[in-house]
């Protein structure tokens, strides 16, 4: 056998070097097109989710707009319906999974200490199907027949009778695309985090925000095939005629709400548990000590992702449960508040006496726990039947679900963004802008917010474009448009330090917070490689732990993309892997599929025809190179 | 790309809802032409200017598809199929013939063979969206714009499903 080059005992230079060889992507177009670097790829999914948190929050200043006034004139009732339907959609499809997904993508790998995520050819694949599943929504939207069913897209609403033409079609359709990719992404980071944790990293020793992410991925793998078969029965009553939700010939209406919300309710917790992460995340390092209960932190992010699937029907109150039903229903609502609670609690502990640095990170954390608290206690109110039958579509449900999607999950993940910032692009974002725009959010979105509950308890339904004058609302709706704005200017003036900062902010170091996880072990933005050297960890804060110098694994080839993979448990070094190189196939395969998906739209025969580029850009992905499998 | 930007444009003109049109216009859809014989004729100027919604629009056609249900046309006609009180419509064959003014004229002034007139009980669009189902119907193929399967019992495949099965003539 040939001597392989390894980086035993090299120079660090030359041991530079060399990695750049391998694991650099080309420059130019190209290289911007094929690469399978997750911190390329996982930057792409964030600018692109929040390019669509922007557009959806245009849709919601349209609404607030009509909404200002009674008899409101700016949008008819059609539009109307489409843009609540779009906003909803963009928000939930387009922006909060996309997003908590991407950080994984971006952080995982490096909070693990490895040098790619797993598949990442596939990686790169779900970016482009997403993008393109997002770019069909909104193509749709500005052709005038963008879904006006609702995000949920209820039947028989949505279904053939009495959704006419294509546009609940696209929602379908867009949901597959979007499945796609939450699917891809969250396989390569289960397997991620399994098998190529940094030698020593054990079970006891993952970061929390790590932990967030496997739970979450788990939630996704096990929750979306129900959004993936509902979405198909759908589009298959609608253009084929089969008869899954029509309930003359033996089927069921309510199966697509049982279904939608399997998938639905779990999806909220796959918006909000990585945000837990990102909390625990941001107050270990502010608070400079450990979060407070590891282990219970742990076993309560398992727990929620467990319950997650046991209270979708809470949903369905309204539509008549066997009292068995509702009771049980109740109680798992209820009961998913423990696990909150007691991460709010171990939050609190870990604050307590610890005299945090208030940066725009840590502001955006306290935001965090006084908004989420306030939308769990409306959730425990609407989690009784009774009370929700009385406020079920109701204004009330508005304020409820944005307080804990908002405060729950955006307020956490701006705070994220503020603090790995420095890790994305290498430079630290502006402090006083971010705290201005920290107040206007945070100001704005309580103002605006806020009045709905009243909203709703005086009587004020969801979904209506326009309410006459005679109605006691128009005071409050005044209000909370005016309030709206004021977030949307914190927005603008987030999105302004961001573009400013990525030219002109202050240069971070490699651990510009101080730190304790691997992320921060390497320099600002990381190189292609991750790590010069694979880390070796011995606490769960290794760069608090050893803060002189990290212990390092040696021995991995340097002629290929070489990465350590190690055991599920101990995280014992267990065999090195080849990685994949960059491939323009993910992309083809992506256009192909995208050609397929939407063609289908239009006839059947797609499925037939489109199969076959699918299939031909599947077999090159795949087609092997004649390079061996490495043992050991 | 400019296909895809045309096929696209195309496409949206089938989307549109427009829920009710200009009372000038509708009331400009009133005037077909006619043939004194009642059978074939122009349709109004305004239903070429509107882009020929009627026909080509997913949304104007399931609104013909509710109003076939609504106004009892089911009681004569059956779901196209035809009963003993009415022909079939979905047969390809017309007695007055297949333009979309001959059909809109069947419903507004009746036929003497027991078709009663519906001038009285439908708005001027609210027959041009009927006519243009009922036309759909019998079509020898199913449009790109077509309403789908009701959630009733199935009794034939879906308009956007199957076209008429013994159609000798193409509309
Ligand atoms: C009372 C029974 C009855 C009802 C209700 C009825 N029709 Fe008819 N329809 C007939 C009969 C009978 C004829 C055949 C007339 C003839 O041949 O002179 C006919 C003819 C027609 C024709 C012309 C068919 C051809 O071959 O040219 C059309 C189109 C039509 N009906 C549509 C409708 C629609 C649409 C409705 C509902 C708004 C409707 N009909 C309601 C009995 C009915």
């Amino acid at each position: 056998m040939r001597a392989q080059p390894r980086d035993t005992g090299r120079e660090e230079a030359a041991l530079e070097a060399s990695l750049a060889a391998v694991w650099s992507s080309r420059p130019g177009l190209l290289g911007w097109l094929t690469t399978v670097d997750h911190k390329a790829i996982g930057r792409r999914y964030i600018v692109t989710a929040f390019l669509f948190l922007a557009l959806g929050g245009v849709l919601a200043l349209l609404m607030r707009w009509q909404l200002a006034q009674p008899e409101g004139r700016l949008l008819g009732p059609d539009r109307y319906n489409q843009v609540f339907t779009m906003h909803g959609t963009t928000m939930m499809f387009l922006f909060a999974v996309p997003v908590m997904e991407a950080m994984g993508v971006y952080l995982v790998p490096l909070m693990v200490g490895t040098r790619n995520i797993a598949f990442p050819r596939l990686n790169a694949f779900s970016y482009w199907v997403y993008l393109f599943g997002g770019a069909l929504l909104w193509i749709a939207f500005l052709l005038d027949m963008a879904p006006d069913v609702g995000w949920f897209a209820y039947v028989p609403l949505a279904g053939p009778q009495y959704g006419p033409g294509k546009r609940a079609d696209i929602w379908a359709q867009m949901i597959t695309f979007t499945e796609v990719s939450a699917l891809a992404v969250a396989v390569g980071l289960v397997v991620t985090v399994f098998k190529q944790r940094a030698p020593g990293m054990s079970l006891d020793r993952i970061p929390l925000f790590v932990w967030a992410m496997l739970v979450t991925s788990f939630v996704v793998i096990l929750a979306m095939p129900s959004i993936v078969l509902a979405s198909t029965a759908l589009i298959l009553d609608r253009l084929v005629g089969t008869q899954f939700f029509n309930p003359a010939a033996g089927g069921d209406v309510l199966l697509w709400q049982h279904l939608f919300w399997f998938f639905g309710h779990p999806e909220v917790y796959i918006i909000f548990i990585p945000a837990v992460g990102m909390v625990s995340t941001i107050l270990a390092t502010f608070c400079r000590r450990p979060v407070f209960g590891y282990l219970a932190m742990v076993l309560a992010l398992v727990g929620t992702g467990l319950l997650a699937f046991g209270l979708w029907v809470h949903h369905m109150f309204t539509t008549g449960l066997p009292r068995l039903g509702e009771s049980f229903f109740t109680a798992s609502s209820m009961a998913i508040a423990v696990p909150s609670g007691l991460q709010i609690f171990c939050w609190l502990a870990t604050l307590w006496g610890a005299r945090p640095r208030l940066t725009v990170p840590m502001l955006y954390v306290l935001a965090f726990l006084f908004t989420f608290v306030l939308g769990g206690m409306t959730g425990v109110m609407v989690a009784s039947v009774p009370l929700d039958t009385q406020l079920h579509d109701s204004f009330f449900v508005v304020a409820h679900f944005h307080y804990v999607l908002v405060g729950g999950a955006v307020f956490p993940l701006l705070g994220a963004i503020h603090y790995w910032y420095p890790k994305l692009t290498g430079r630290l974002m502006e402090e006083r802008l971010g705290r201005w725009a920290w107040g206007l959010v945070f100001g704005g979105f309580n103002l605006a917010f806020f009045p709905m509950h009243l909203l709703g308890l005086w009587g004020m339904p969801r979904r209506v474009y326009t309410y006459p004058p005679e109605l006691p609302w128009g005071g409050l709706n005044l209000f909370s448009s005016l309030s709206a704005a004021l977030l949307a200017a914190g927005f603008l003036l987030f999105f302004w330090n961001a573009w400013r900062s990525a030219r002109h902010g202050e240069a971070a170091g490699p651990d510009p917070w101080g730190a304790g996880t691997l992320e921060w072990a390497t320099s600002s933005p990381p190189p292609p490689w991750n790590f010069t050297r694979i880390p070796v960890v011995e606490g769960a804060d290794p760069l608090r732990d050893s803060p002189d110098a990290l212990k390092v694994a040696a021995g991995l080839r340097l002629d290929r993309r070489e990465l350590l993979l190690t055991s599920v448990m101990a995280a014992e070094p267990e065999a090195r892997e080849s990685s994949p190189r960059d491939s323009v196939w993910p992309l083809l395969a992506a256009i192909a599929t995208t050609a397929m998906l939407i063609w289908s739209i239009f006839t059947p025969w797609a499925v037939v025809w489109g199969a076959i580029p699918v299939a031909a850009t599947l077999i090159f992905w795949f087609w092997p190179r004649g390079t061996p499998e490495d043992e050991s | 790309m400019a296909i895809l930007a045309l096929a696209l444009l195309g496409a949206c003109k089938r989307e549109v809802r427009e829920l009710r049109p200009d009372p000038p216009v509708a009331a400009a859809l009133g005037g077909v032409a006619a043939l004194p014989v009642g059978i074939g004729g122009r349709p109004p100027e305004v239903y070429f200017a509107l882009g020929k919604p009627y026909r080509t629009n997913a949304y104007q056609l399931s609104e013909g598809k509710r109003l076939y249900a609504w106004f009892g046309c089911a009681e004569c006609h059956g779901q196209g199929e035809g009963t003993a009180r009415g022909p079939a419509l979905l047969d390809g064959w017309w007695n007055y013939g297949p333009a979309m003014e001959t059909i809109y004229l069947s419903l507004r002034d009746g036929r003497p063979g027991g078709m009663p007139a519906f001038h009285t009980r439908l708005t001027e669009d609210q027959l041009w969206q009927l006519a243009g189902y009922v036309q759909q119907l019998g079509a020898y193929s199913g449009g790109a714009a077509a309403p789908g399967r009701s959630d009733e019992p199935p009794v034939r495949p879906a308009e956007n499903r199957a076209p008429a099965r013994f159609a000798p003539l193409e509309p």
